[in-house]
């Protein structure tokens, strides 16, 4: 009994991370660009949510949304964009320093405490299966999550537009030359990260029921981890690798003696840097980004 | 017989080093025309610079009287000008057939789409057999046929080639260039670069022969084949 | 590459500079000293971060685990015995071991290097990206480490009693040793064969350079660098804990290296002055200052979203931070050189 509890909190934040990993790997696939500041989309969102406590839960969950895909636009055009051609490192850190401005500008308007705010408590609720409990978040987030992968399995399969994208993370400069709008494939990868983000914000707030100016940072690291695992530049890949380390925390905070369970993290962290060694390319290993000579 | 693209003095540097210095050529309608010459010669650069991929620091491009320096390579292709780039780059993650509808992304016409894929199809007709293959599984001749079509899909006025002979098995040129043959009977004009200069000066009406980032040598092909120092120009001696 | 054989000039004019700076404030108030031997501080840490990041092109978020490490080292070689016995569980003879301050400083910077070729043997050799997410995760397990094991590090509790040795010319000498590895090391050969690797990976390990070797060698050298920071740094607060150089240092010292031009030792040093000049103000203006009759007081924040964007501008318009990868050395030698015509040697053709 305790096991399959286990299995569903695995599985459940392995979607987490698989949603947190794809939205980190959407942008990189198209720009090559490790956006640091995803998580001050989700940070938005979660805001935005807070900010329209008592409205009804659909307008509250739909501004998150909004507020997230525009913060994303806001940010491709205005500090990626120009350094579109600048080498991985110079947007390494300039993604970092989106980051570090966003949650200071947070801080600006909200203050550097962390809030309380309520969304979806039916969903803190367990259901009873015979003897298992099933938390309704956790089944939530999991169904919510496969419908999104479908959604964007159907949109990069049958959809001009994700057609483009998918032929534009291939090979950037070819997808020009067919014809396909640059501009218009990075924005649309910057507007899904957006969408991914917010249902990663409403995950947050809702399991937590506390926001604050840092709640991003700990899950951008996550999905750039289980991203990197994925292997950089495949979507199917960042998903894997997202279940990957979702999975693998959460045996460790099962499986791990007490004493050695704050230690959870550098164990996985550790873990990381090893696969890196074993398997730097990740899991999922497109011949299409390796170095060309 | 009208200009479809004049380009005069281009000069262009990658970061610091001149690839282009001061190259001036002229392409007619329905015209073959050749770009021959030396590795490092430029000629990939200069078909890079017409797509739209350099900037040139000097110089002027003209389509069909209109200026297009600086035009973005996407607009480019809905202006009429489709580039193979060298290496074939097909979107090996993808099918066939999303590659050929992928040449078409600027189109608006369904229906001539449509016929145009078609058309493809019974052009390279092995393209038919594995329309539903994911492309990097083509062999290199059958993906060197993949980028023509897909380059074609966007019905061009302008149609660059580089080195589209480049690793692929004799047989399959010939047919290759046969093919361009009929196209330009429909009206395609075609600037192919090409290693070999025996079937440049074969297939082309004219060629232009490129050193260091100059043209040193141009003419009719009946005339080139005829010139005494050919080698010497090809090889530098002649400025 | 511009310029760098035999360039003494640059070093020895950024010497000057720190030396001046340094020599100003010890004739000013307390408060002004402070912030100086703070700089100083930073200039030891940036051209630690510089030594590896500048010259091999790997973006390192991992700096800042050396100084942690190196920090930790230092405190538990030269806290009274009594106040380790009451913060943390020991073995005795460690908890009785002590040192004075410069020996444990050098012990603990080493023991970063060695740390540091630890880690670097296996990540090293990885290409693109990869290495620098190594690095972040080295950060993170390092402050996860720092939190939990009590009984060395005093966990999330701080660590008090540290020696409060460096002074403004303990730093001042640092940087100023800092500055001249830094210097010595970028014109060796080693550190011109690094510099290939950044240029072109592909094109570096085909004339027979091996990239992680080099890369190791700068990582030991801005290893030990960074552990000296972190040292002078914990004993200039006199407390430690393991939020005191986590993620806010890093976007700090990050900015400090891209703001004045990561592929430059004058533009390292320069960045740390302007950013620390930066911050200095608004941390006066967040107690209120007067300016003609208005009363300007910063908020809680404001000091960081003015740096994020002041950085993110200089990164939009200038990639390659304000000095552009150029030495101080190359460009008052370029400058002077044009002042003073000389006959030219005949072109050829």
């Amino acid at each position: 009994m305790n096991l399959v509890q286990t299995a569903i909190d695995a599985i459940n934040l392995g979607a987490i991370y698989a949603l947190a990993a794809l939205g980190v790997g959407l942008i990189f696939s198209v720009m090559n660009l490790i956006n640091f500041a995803h998580g001050e989309l989700i940070t938005a969102a979660a805001f935005t949510v807070y900010a329209l406590d008592g409205q009804p839960v659909g307008i509250r969950l739909g501004a998150a949304v909004v507020a997230a895909v525009c913060l994303a636009l806001v940010m491709e055009r205005v500090a990626f964009r120009p350094l579109r051609k600048a080498n991985p490192a110079t947007l390494l850190v300039t993604s970092f320093a989106v980051s570090y401005l966003v949650q200071h500008l947070v801080v600006l308007i909200f203050g550097a405490r962390p809030i309380g705010v309520s969304l979806l408590p039916e969903l803190s609720e367990s259901a009873a299966l015979g003897e298992l409990r099933l938390p309704l978040l956790e089944i939530a987030t999991i169904a919510v999550t496969l419908a999104l992968l479908a959604a964007m399995t159907f949109f990069f399969r049958r959809r001009p537009l994700g057609i483009q994208m998918r032929a534009a993370a291939e090979d950037f400069t070819m997808a020009r030359l067919v014809g396909i709008k640059a501009n218009r494939v990075i924005a649309a990868a910057f507007a899904m990260s957006g969408i991914l983000a917010a249902v990663l914000a409403f995950y947050q707030v809702a399991q937590s029921g506390t926001i604050s100016y840092r709640m991003g940072v700990d899950l951008v690291l996550v999905a750039f981890v289980s991203a990197v695992v994925g292997g950089m530049g495949s979507l199917t890949g960042a998903a894997l690798g997202g279940m990957l380390v979702g999975m693998t925390s959460v045996a460790l905070q099962t499986f791990l003696p007490p004493t050695w369970r704050p230690y959870r993290d550098a164990f996985l962290f550790g873990l990381f840097i090893a696969f890196l060694i074993g398997r730097p390319q990740g899991l999922v290993f497109r011949k299409a980004h390796r170095v060309r000579i | 017989m009208s200009v479809l693209l004049s380009v005069d003095d281009l000069h262009v540097s990658y970061g610091g080093i001149a690839a282009l210095k001061g190259v001036s050529i002229s392409i007619d309608d329905g015209e073959l025309v050749a770009i021959v010459g030396p590795n490092g010669a430029g000629k990939s650069t200069l078909l890079r610079t017409i797509a739209g991929l350099n900037v040139p620091r000097q110089g002027s491009l003209l389509l069909r009287g209109k200026p297009i320096i600086g035009l973005a390579p996407e607009r480019l292709v809905a202006d009429g000008i489709s580039l193979v780039p060298e290496g074939r780059h097909i979107f090996g993650s993808l099918t066939v057939e999303e590659n050929i509808r992928l040449g078409a992304t600027t189109r608006t016409g369904r229906l001539a789409v449509k016929t145009d894929i078609e058309r493809m199809l019974s052009l390279f007709p092995i393209l038919k057999a594995r329309f539903r293959q994911r492309a990097g599984q083509l062999s290199g001749g059958e993906q060197q046929m993949l980028a023509i079509a897909r380059a074609l899909m966007a019905a061009p006025r302008l149609l660059l080639l580089d080195e589209p002979s480049l690793g692929l098995a004799p047989l399959i040129v010939d047919a290759l260039y046969e093919t361009f043959t009929e196209l330009r009977t429909g009206g395609l004009t075609v600037l192919v670069v090409e290693q070999s200069i025996r079937r440049a000066l074969r297939a082309a009406d004219r060629a232009y022969v490129l050193h260091t980032g100059r043209i040193v040598l141009s003419g009719r092909s009946e005339e080139l084949r005829q010139v005494d120092n050919f080698d010497q120009a090809y090889f530098g001696a002649v400025t | 590459m511009r310029g760098l054989k035999g360039d003494f000039a640059t070093p020895a004019i950024l010497a000057m500079v720190l030396g001046v700076a340094a020599l100003a404030a010890s004739f000013a108030a307390p408060a002004m000293q402070r912030v100086v031997t703070e700089a100083l501080i930073y200039v030891v840490i940036v051209v630690g971060l510089y030594s590896f990041s500048g010259n091999s092109g790997v973006m390192s978020f991992g700096h800042v685990s050396f100084m942690m490490v190196a920090a930790y080292i230092s405190a538990l070689l030269t806290m009274p015995p009594l106040k380790k016995h009451a913060l943390l569980a020991l073995p005795l003879a460690l908890e009785r071991f002590h040192l004075p301050t410069v020996p444990a400083g050098l012990i603990a910077s080493a023991a970063a290097a060695l740390i540091a070729l630890v880690i670097g043997w296996p990540v090293m050799r990885l290409r693109g990206v990869v290495p620098s997410m190594a690095t972040f995760a080295l950060l993170i397990i390092t402050h996860v480490v720092a939190q939990n094991w009590k009984g060395v590090t005093g966990g999330r509790q701080a660590l008090v009693g540290l020696p409060l040795d460096t002074t403004i010319w303990t730093a001042l000498i640092c940087a100023l040793a800092a500055v001249g590895i830094a210097a010595w090391y970028q014109q060796t050969r080693r550190g011109a064969l690094l510099r290939c690797t950044r240029e072109d990976e592909v094109a570096a390990e085909s004339i027979g350079i091996h990239i992680a070797r080099e890369r190791m060698v700068a990582l030991a050298i801005s290893a030990f660098i960074s552990g000296m920071g972190g040292v002078l740094f914990a004993h200039f607060l006199g407390t430690l804990n393991p939020n005191t150089f986590y993620l806010d240092t890093t976007f700090l010292t990050l900015a400090m290296l891209v703001v004045g031009g990561a592929r430059s030792l004058s533009g390292a040093v320069l960045g740390v002055l302007i950013i620390q000049a930066i911050s200095e103000t608004f941390r006066s203006l967040e107690d209120g200052v007067t300016v003609w009759g208005i009363d300007f007081t910063a908020r809680a924040g404001m000091q960081e979203v003015a740096l994020a964007l002041i950085m993110l501008i200089i990164l939009v318009f200038r990639p390659d931070g304000l000095f552009g990868g150029s030495e101080i050395g190359t460009v008052l030698g370029n400058f002077l050189r044009r002042r003073s015509p000389r006959p030219k040697s005949t072109p050829s053709s």
